[in-house]
């Protein structure tokens, strides 16, 4: 398709890479890991304060989204502390009360 | 009073409970057994009685006697007349036929389940633990699959871009460019390449937008509605290098999202035509804002590659007024946004039952393509009525655009000359000379009046 006795390199004409989002429009990437990290602290809260065991269990699993899904220039020290949180959120309410976990729809049945 | 009744029944409770165990042979206590049947709280009150000496109580009341062993007897008449003295105990005679009619109640304390005693049931805390195991696994296995995929990509390809560019590569860090650059990781499931230093063009990024193989929820919500790996190309041309002309060719799910999202095909390609008319298959589209340019991008080549890797290639853009996707809300922009001259490729690379080295060697005659298309369309030149319509299609879109910021662009034209004017009194006023300021003031007096006067036109009488 190409001629290819025309070398096309033209090693003058070298840019650098400039990282892209310069301008304030809307990034159009995907906002998932934001969004899991407010909902982990928000079931973290929960549970911590409503001594709930299954808020503190869901609040890991959407810290453990939220990592999985990062991108790399995110800020580790982020998600190092919706861990955290939601890590004592488990062990305190296991702590107050060492019960078994009780299903939430278990009390919606009952 | 009543707080001293109160202990003393905390502690007959306490008593009865320990009397009931006594040995029954206790000679002590062998007295009382006969009123075990009686009410439980008069008996304790013997034993109480017989324990402790009940201070307040008076002790004319007892008739403590002796009997021949020398153990204590207490006559049971006596002790009953004391507790219905009411001179004694403030409403008790009431509160105390309300105590014998009330049956003791006895509640199970709840004691606490113990975990090494019953595994069971911690079901659900076993189930939370596997459960967040296997994610771990899960993310383990997804990242390590598509970094695998990405770098099977880059080698396969290597040798091509290194053909046509003298960069391949670069993280854009400030300092001295690294030889051996490759692909950056934007995320677990996104890989960038920047190329660059090839003629007519600025430089190409590859984006590597794969599957997020690494996030567990991401994978079972495509089991129901899945994604394809897919792979981003977009050239920027010099400024010169190109003709102006819009166009797309994308499979239909992709053209209909493009058209309404991106702001050059929506102002300057109103229609979609089916692919069918330019000899390719019907599920693309075509927009296209001169026909030149279109009958010149779909010539035999590119609709052969088309026809061939239908389900490979999932848009072709190629436009010199690029400038992203539409904004949403009104930002109020005095300016019409900064366009570029771009040429977008985006390609599909299904992974479904090949070896990763198949999957990407499939895209290879489409990076073929890529460089086959910055050629001709460096190479194409518009005729004159083409670029005559091009040119009034762009200026026509300039005005409408002027127009709907004309309210806006006088506004802030009128806060720049309001702004000027206060930085100048504030120079004037902040100088020393008084001469200096009044000077200015009467100048600025002058201007106000001017413009308040209404204007008229001065007509010139010739002198005859």
């Amino acid at each position: 398709m190409i001629p290819g006795n025309v070398d096309p390199r033209r090693p003058d004409k070298v840019q650098r890479y400039k990282a892209p989002q310069a301008n304030g429009n809307a990034p159009v990437e995907d906002l998932t890991p934001d969004y899991m990290n407010i909902l982990g602290m928000v079931f973290s809260m929960c549970g911590l304060m409503m001594r709930l065991k299954w808020c503190a269990w869901v609040a890991l699993y959407c810290s453990c989204i939220s990592f999985a899904n990062s991108r790399i220039s995110d800020d580790t020290k982020q998600i190092l502390s919706s861990f955290m949180l939601s890590i004592s959120a488990i062990v305190m309410s296991y702590l107050q009360n060492p019960q078994p976990m009780t299903p939430p729809w278990a009390t919606a049945v009952n | 009073m009543k707080l001293w009744i109160v202990f003393m029944h905390v502690l007959l409770v306490s008593c009865s409970v320990w009397a009931n165990y006594q040995d029954q042979q206790d000679n002590e206590f062998a007295e009382f057994e006969e009123f075990e049947s009686d009410d439980a709280f008069v008996q304790s009150t013997g034993a109480e009685n017989l324990m402790k000496e009940p201070e307040p109580i008076d002790a004319d009341n007892i008739f403590i006697t002796d009997d021949d062993d020398g153990d204590i007897i207490i006559n049971d008449d006596s002790e009953f007349e004391h507790f219905q003295d009411t001179e004694e105990f403030e409403g008790f005679a009431e509160s105390r036929e309300e105590k014998i009619e009330v049956e003791p109640k006895i509640t199970i304390t709840k004691v606490p389940i113990h975990f090494r005693a019953n595994w069971d049931s911690y079901w659900l805390e076993i189930l939370m633990v596997t459960g967040l195991i296997v994610y771990f696994i899960n993310f383990a296995t997804g990242k390590s699959k598509n970094t695998m995929l990405a770098n099977t990509w880059f080698q396969s390809h290597k040798q091509l871009l290194e053909d046509n560019f003298t960069l391949v590569g670069d993280d854009g860090a400030l300092e001295h460019i690294k030889e051996s650059g490759g692909l950056l990781k934007e995320s677990e499931n996104t890989f960038t390449l920047w190329c660059s230093g090839r003629t007519c063009c600025e430089g190409m990024l590859v984006e590597l937008k794969l599957i997020k193989r690494q996030d567990l929820v991401a994978v079972i919500s495509g089991m129901m509605r899945p994604t394809l790996d897919q792979v981003h190309i977009k050239v920027t041309m010099d400024s010169d290098a190109m003709e102006p002309f819009v166009f797309c060719v994308a499979s239909k799910k992709t053209a209909t999202h493009v058209s309404k999202e991106t702001n050059d095909i929506s102002v300057y390609c109103p229609e979609r035509k089916s692919g069918e008319r330019y000899n390719i298959p019907s599920n693309f589209q075509v927009m296209s804002e001169i026909l030149e340019a279109t009958s010149a991008m779909l010539d035999s080549k590119v609709t052969a590659i088309l026809n061939k890797y239908t389900d490979l290639v999932d848009y072709i853009h190629i436009s010199d007024q690029y400038s992203g996707a539409k904004q949403t809300e009104d930002t109020g922009a005095l300016k019409l946004p900064e366009v570029k001259k771009v040429l977008l490729f985006g390609f599909n690379m299904p992974v479904k039952g090949m070896s990763p080295t198949e999957a990407v060697e499939q895209l290879k005659p489409l990076m073929v393509l890529v460089f086959y298309c910055i050629e001709k369309v460096k190479r194409f030149r518009l005729s004159k009525e083409s670029k005559t319509k091009a040119d009034k299609n762009r200026l026509r879109v300039e005005e409408v655009f002027l127009k709907s910021t004309h309210a806006a662009r006088a506004e802030a034209a009128a806060n720049r000359r309001e702004e000027k004017r206060r930085l100048e009194k504030e120079k004037v006023m902040a100088e020393e000379d008084p001469e200096r300021q009044r000077r200015w003031e009467e100048k600025d007096q002058k201007r106000q009046a001017k413009k308040r006067a209404p204007k008229m036109k001065q007509l010139k009488v010739k002198a005859l």
